[in-house]
């Protein structure tokens, strides 16, 4: 062992141990025994084993990955108790908010917040003859990008296809949007239904996969085949789905359940109560 | 200890006193600061806590948000307060166990400064609105580097002193220790290189981070306890821990399993399904390492008729010890297949687990080592037995009564969270009461533990020795001049 130490506040002169000091009272720790493993923690840690297993096994499909997520973890709603959907809207309104959405996280960073592009890379979609015309066009350039000279013989740079990822939802919202934003007023609603036609002629392209050009786009002079729907009328705003405007009544908050509705005698069960006032409700 | 050797009993004692010298400042600068912190922590768990019962307390002080201090709560009480203690611990026992002197005090004692720096930045960054909002990492960005690097500075001499410790022979503690030492920047590396240099999905970040939590636990925590334990049972009774086998097993399962579990609080978020539930099974499975531990260490303390040495060290470690087995229960309870998971997933449950594996089992097992070491540090008896009592009792029951509060309240919780046709209001009135009691019991640790601190810091800086030297100067002072007044006052 070293020398005493030097150091000031090692001086002891108080005494401040028993005797003998703490470091002499230590005992010092044995070799370990050899006892061999007991049948009674054997048997406690085979009842944690299997117990274990058992929690990996209630997964069910462990490494699936079809679905995320144990069958029926997620639950049931209570007895007696309504899922409220949401409030239907109007089908302009709700298009345009899908569209708003996907604009802001698409075509914002080029055609800029104002669609007005800036003149030399990037044209202005207001009042663009390729935007507000006839649809199969137009949904073609945003599913599949464009190449060369546009609408108006400029060319600009390239646009990169936009259709990865994008449900018929979206496509059918973005293309509402620009014709009924940005100053254009086409007033139309571009469908869902319309939306998976232009997919549909997307994908039946002799090139598909490759930009488009104004020479091809010459062939898609039409517009998207689809039931149209009045920008008044009522829609889901999620599925985009319409609507009877007999089951949009005034707001309930919590629906009774439907096998008692026919018991109190008053009109057919409000199955979809909104909790708030459809904005079109007179 | 000493039979390893073949130093005689009076050099052997004189060996262990120079290491005891060698880590006084550093090991008690950790347990000082480190028993700050735990007041600090607590102070702020209090805050918290009573925000929940009685929301407009300290209203309108964005500094105080329920959302800062909670987290704040958590990290002081993790980084502040249990590494360091877990740092005093552990140079401290590497040391006394491999034999060697430490040589590197001064770096160590820098490097504990630059901790503490880093937690208190880190916690003024939470309180600020800074955090990251990641359990258990709320820090900014700035502090994890500072924390990883001072860590490594610190904890690097005792894997040296390990290297060269003297003779072959090792211990079980110093399995857990290395293990402990190790696995922290394991740990602390792949948790923030995957939150915050390469982030990827979020809900996987959600993954990553519950992953990062458990590990801390039981890579960190448990082990270091565990290391405590296994040198504290045979030290404090002199008997021989009954069975090495079944040592090496709790201490390889452990390492084993504890890595792949965590992502259970996960579980029906849309990650891979095998990831929860692996979780989740590796966490029932812990309960096979802590029980190992616990009976092994438990049959090495009542292995004797003889009565069991009465003394705060003893105390600490079996209450540490039922701790363990409590967690050990608790960790397969809480994972059955079927059970309460889905119920107490995001409950108050968590923060009651959390506390009985933090404050219940690690902390206890430092309480014990602190009680053992201090006096051998500071060459100094402690100094008010009943302090230790208090600490005790206080400990015991107020954790006791937040780790059930908190299990049995969170249970209650996530079942009025399912009744999701009543308003948010009810779920949190089921809660009140729980908080109340968690407050209460938070106030009781808390006074234990503020004169846990002065009492420490009392045998630190020993302030009758330097009153004792003041005295003895002013004495030598007095006698000089009575010398030097002698020859006038004899010659007029």
């Amino acid at each position: 062992m070293s020398a005493p130490s030097q150091q000031p506040d090692l001086e002891n002169s108080v005494p401040a141990v028993a005797s003998p000091p703490p470091v002499e009272r230590e005992k010092s720790i044995p070799e370990s025994g050899s006892e061999p493993i007991s049948l009674r923690t054997t048997v406690i840690c085979g009842a944690v084993l299997i117990l274990g297993g058992l929690i990996a096994g209630y997964s069910g499909n462990q490494f699936s990955y079809a679905s995320l997520f144990r069958d029926g973890y997620v639950r049931e709603r209570p007895p007696g108790a309504k899922i409220t959907p949401p409030a239907p809207k109007k089908a302009l309104d709700a298009y345009m908010a899908r569209g708003k959405k996907i604009f802001e996280g698409k075509c914002i960073t080029c055609h800029g917040p104002e669609a007005k592009g800036n003149g030399v890379t990037y044209p202005s979609l207001v009042g663009s003859p390729w935007a507000l015309g006839e649809t199969e066009r137009f949904s073609l350039i945003v599913l599949n990008g464009l190449a060369g000279a546009v609408s108006d013989g400029k060319t600009y740079g390239v646009m990169t296809p936009q259709g990865i990822g994008m449900t018929p939802e979206d496509l059918a919202g973005i293309m509402t949007y620009v014709r009924n934003h940005f100053g254009n007023t086409k007033g139309d609603v571009v469908t869902v239904e319309m939306a998976r036609n232009a997919m549909k002629a997307s994908a039946a392209r002799k090139n598909a996969g490759q930009l488009m050009s104004a020479g091809e786009l010459a062939d898609h002079v039409r517009n998207l085949e689809g039931k149209e729907v009045k920008p008044d009328d009522m829609v889901d705003p999620l599925t985009f789905a319409p609507v009877a405007v007999a089951a949009a009544p005034s707001a309930v908050p919590v629906a009774p359940p439907a096998e008692t509705a026919p018991a109190t005698g008053t009109a057919p069960a409000p199955d979809a109560a909104p909790p708030v006032p459809a904005p079109g409700a007179p | 200890m000493s039979s390893a050797s073949s130093a005689t009993p009076t050099s052997d004692a004189a060996i262990r006193a120079g290491i005891d010298r060698s880590l006084r400042h550093p090991v008690m600068f950790f347990l000082t600061s480190g028993a700050a912190w735990l007041a600090v922590s607590i102070l702020l768990a209090i805050t918290a806590s009573i925000k929940v019962h009685c929301p407009t307390f300290l209203d309108g002080c964005g500094f105080v948000d329920f959302g800062r201090v909670f987290p704040a709560h958590i990290n002081t009480l993790i980084y502040g307060w249990g590494f360091q203690s877990g740092f005093g611990v552990l140079i401290w026992l590497m040391a006394r166990m491999s034999r060697q002197e430490c040589r590197s005090a001064g770096t160590i004692l820098a490097a504990g400064h630059v901790w503490n720096l880093g937690v208190l930045l880190g916690t003024l960054g939470i309180l600020c609105g800074e955090g990251s909002g990641m359990p258990w990492m709320e820090f900014p960005r700035f502090a994890w580097p500072v924390l990883l690097l001072s860590y490594i500075a610190i904890v690097v001499w005792s894997f040296i002193q390990f290297r060269v410790r003297a003779g072959e022979r090792t211990f079980v503690a110093q399995w857990y220790l290395l293990g402990a030492m190790m696995w922290f920047p394991w740990l602390s590396i792949t948790a923030n290189t995957l939150l915050f240099c390469v982030p990827g999905h979020p809900v996987m970040a959600a993954g990553i981070n519950a992953w990062f939590k458990s590990g801390l636990v039981f890579l960190f925590f448990v082990p270091s306890a565990l290391g405590a334990a296994y040198y504290l049972a045979p030290k404090l009774t002199g008997r021989p821990i009954p069975s090495h086998t079944l040592a090496r097993l709790g201490f390889w399962s452990l390492a084993v399993v504890a890595p792949w579990a965590g992502m259970q609080k996960l579980a029906g978020a849309p990650l891979p399904v095998f990831l929860p539930y692996v979780g989740a099974a590796a966490t029932a499975l812990l309960a096979v390492p802590l029980l190992i531990a616990a009976l092994n260490l438990l049959r090495t303390i009542f292995s004797s008729e003889e009565k069991l040495p009465k003394c705060a060290p003893m105390s600490f470690t079996l209450a540490g010890l039922v701790s363990m087995l409590v967690l050990a229960a608790t960790a397969v309870l809480f994972n059955l297949p079927g059970s309460s998971l889905w119920k107490v997933q995001f409950s108050l449950s968590g923060y009651g687990f959390d506390m009985l594996a933090v404050y219940g089992v690690f902390g206890f097992m430092m309480f014990a080592a602190v009680y053992f070491m201090v006096p051998r540090l500071t060459n100094c008896e402690w100094r008010y037995p009943r302090l230790i009592n208090m600490h005790f009792f206080f400990s015991v029951y107020g954790i006791g009564a937040i780790v059930v509060g908190a299990m049995i309240g969170g249970y209650v919780h996530g079942s009025a969270a399912e009744a999701w046709l009543q308003p948010w209001e009810y779920v949190v009135d089921t809660l009140r009461p729980f908080a109340a009691v968690s407050t209460f019991a938070w106030c009781v640790i808390l006074f234990a533990n503020v004169f846990f601190f002065l009492h420490l810091a009392l045998m630190w800086l020993r302030p009758d020795r330097l009153l004792a030297a003041c005295k003895a100067k002013t004495e030598d002072r007095v006698a000089q001049s009575q010398q030097t007044e002698d020859p006038q006052s004899t010659t007029p």
